[in-house]
């Protein structure tokens, strides 16, 4: 997760400044001078914490994300789950590289717009794949019933696609900027399909009654709840236009970090497998079975 | 506003969905149990009475056309209380064969892996079986008879006591097959 470039805390703070600078002689100019330095001082004192609270959430959630990778490659989950691992790590590199792009002087904003909207591209087909890892994990290869549920995995992808193209046509609050336009069709088209994705998994484990594994389960639940808030912050930045960006961004790096936190909350968590080892069919089930077959043969 | 306020409801009800289910994954873990406490009997044959065309033929021939109806559609309504019962034994011995896949025997893990294959594909069939009977109820006439359910539920039962004989060989289980 990453602000966008007109929200980024450290691009936002060098144009804040130059607008200072720009303000202050007409400001100078004026008959109400301390009147008005004064209100400048004490908006810069009030959007100290919200500038905290932006480096705190672009930044934080990234050192939890590395943590998490290595963590996670101690624990061999990279052999378990290869493309949630590789994704993990282009997140990582996402925000190296977007990190390192907002600390240049002077800021090449274009650059950090098209980067910021290649990457997310990248990073949604890296997100969809491992959906789809998770679909096998958990579900298919634990039935030959792979056959009948890779179509309905298929075809709602299928769907899903056709209702994020309409959708964003229809939500298409264009602004200026084409790369802005290009990022906020892209952010809510991958958000919508990971939603429908996620959903139809976690529907088709409770219907089936198909337990997940503790860790596959916690990559699910953390892309369920971010990719759920992205979806709705997404919609209400196309209906509310540029006076919300700044609140979505922030909601979206908050999502984030819930996201990376359920990860690493569950990569601590004992495996649940673990819980039914020595558990097996107990004695009332192997005798209700056996009347039932008594009942089948005797007929 | 109206659509991004659609995607904003429906991005919750979302997110409340996978919490609830992600919660429930949670709290059944382990819990086989009482899981094994909530089987219920099935009568296959009974079963089979209810869904077999001949029946609902002779039926027909016998009984006037509002008679027959009324009775058809208890019989229909009879038929989906025993697929659900079917579906539910089904999901609980998926559990109790996941359980089962752990041992350390490999001709346990197999049966045991059979056995989960087998009743996901009960739980399937039921899913698709139970529109098809309510279907059956509003046109008494078609024929929809969901033989394989049956089969399918008889299966599952013969694996599940091939399990219990290999997980308790001491039992003399199989005295049953």
């Amino acid at each position: 997760m990453r602000p966008l470039c007109s929200r980024c805390p450290f691009t936002r703070r060098r144009s804040r400044l130059e607008e200072i600078r720009i303000a202050r002689p007409t400001m100078f100019a004026t008959r109400k001078r301390e009147i008005d330095c004064g209100l400048l001082a004490k908006s810069l004192i009030f959007q100290w914490p919200m500038l905290f609270l932006q480096y705190y959430l672009w930044i934080a959630p990234h050192l939890l994300l590395g943590w998490t990778l290595v963590a996670s490659f101690r624990r061999g989950m990279h052999r378990r789950l290869p493309i949630f691992f590789a994704y993990a790590a282009f997140e990582m590199f996402q925000f190296l590289t977007l990190l390192a792009l907002s600390l240049l002087s002077p800021f090449p904003r274009d650059i950090y717009n098209w980067t910021l909207v290649l990457e997310t591209g990248i990073s949604s087909c890296l997100m969809l794949a491992v959906i789809y890892e998770l679909a096998n994990t958990l579900l298919l290869t634990q039935s030959s019933r792979a056959e009948l549920l890779r179509p309905l995995l298929r075809w709602t992808l299928v769907v899903l696609m056709f209702v994020a193209a309409v959708s964003s046509a229809a939500l298409s609050g264009a602004t200026v900027r084409r790369v802005t336009n290009i990022f906020q069709v892209l952010d809510f088209s991958s958000s919508l399909v990971e939603v429908g994705m996620l959903v139809t998994l976690f529907l088709f484990s409770r219907t089936l009654h198909i337990s997940w594994r503790n860790r596959a389960t916690g990559v699910a639940l953390g892309f369920g709840i971010s990719a759920c808030i992205n979806l709705a912050t997404t919609a209400l930045r196309s209906g509310l236009g540029k006076s919300a960006f700044i609140a979505v961004d922030i909601t979206q790096m908050a999502a984030f970090h819930v996201c990376v936190l359920v990860w690493l909350v569950y990569l601590y968590l004992p495996n649940r497998a673990l819980a039914f080892a020595g558990s097996g069919l107990g004695k009332s089930d192997i005798q209700f079975w056996d009347q039932e077959l008594q009942r089948i043969t005797g007929r | 506003m109206i659509i991004p306020t659609i995607f904003v409801v429906l991005a919750f009800l979302g997110l409340l969905l996978i919490l609830y289910i992600a919660k429930g994954h949670h709290s059944t873990a382990g819990n086989l149990d009482q899981l094994a406490s909530q089987l219920r009997s099935v009568d296959v044959d009974a079963f089979r009475n209810l869904i077999d065309h001949r029946e609902q033929d002779y039926l027909r021939e016998r009984l006037p056309a509002n008679e027959f109806r009324g009775i058809q559609r208890e019989r229909m309504l009879a038929a989906v209380e025993y697929v659900r019962a079917a579906a539910s034994n089904a999901a609980i011995l998926i559990r109790l064969a996941e359980a089962a896949r752990q041992n350390s025997d490999p001709a346990v893990a197999q049966a045991a892996d059979k056995l989960l294959d087998n009743a996901i594909r009960l739980r399937l069939y039921a899913f698709r079986v139970v529109p098809r009977l309510y279907f059956g109820m509003l046109m008494p006439g078609v024929s929809l008879a969901p033989i394989d359910l049956a089969d399918a539920y008889d299966t599952i039962t013969r694996q599940v006591v091939m399990l219990g004989c290999l997980q308790y060989p001491t039992r003399g289980m199989s005295s049953a097959l």
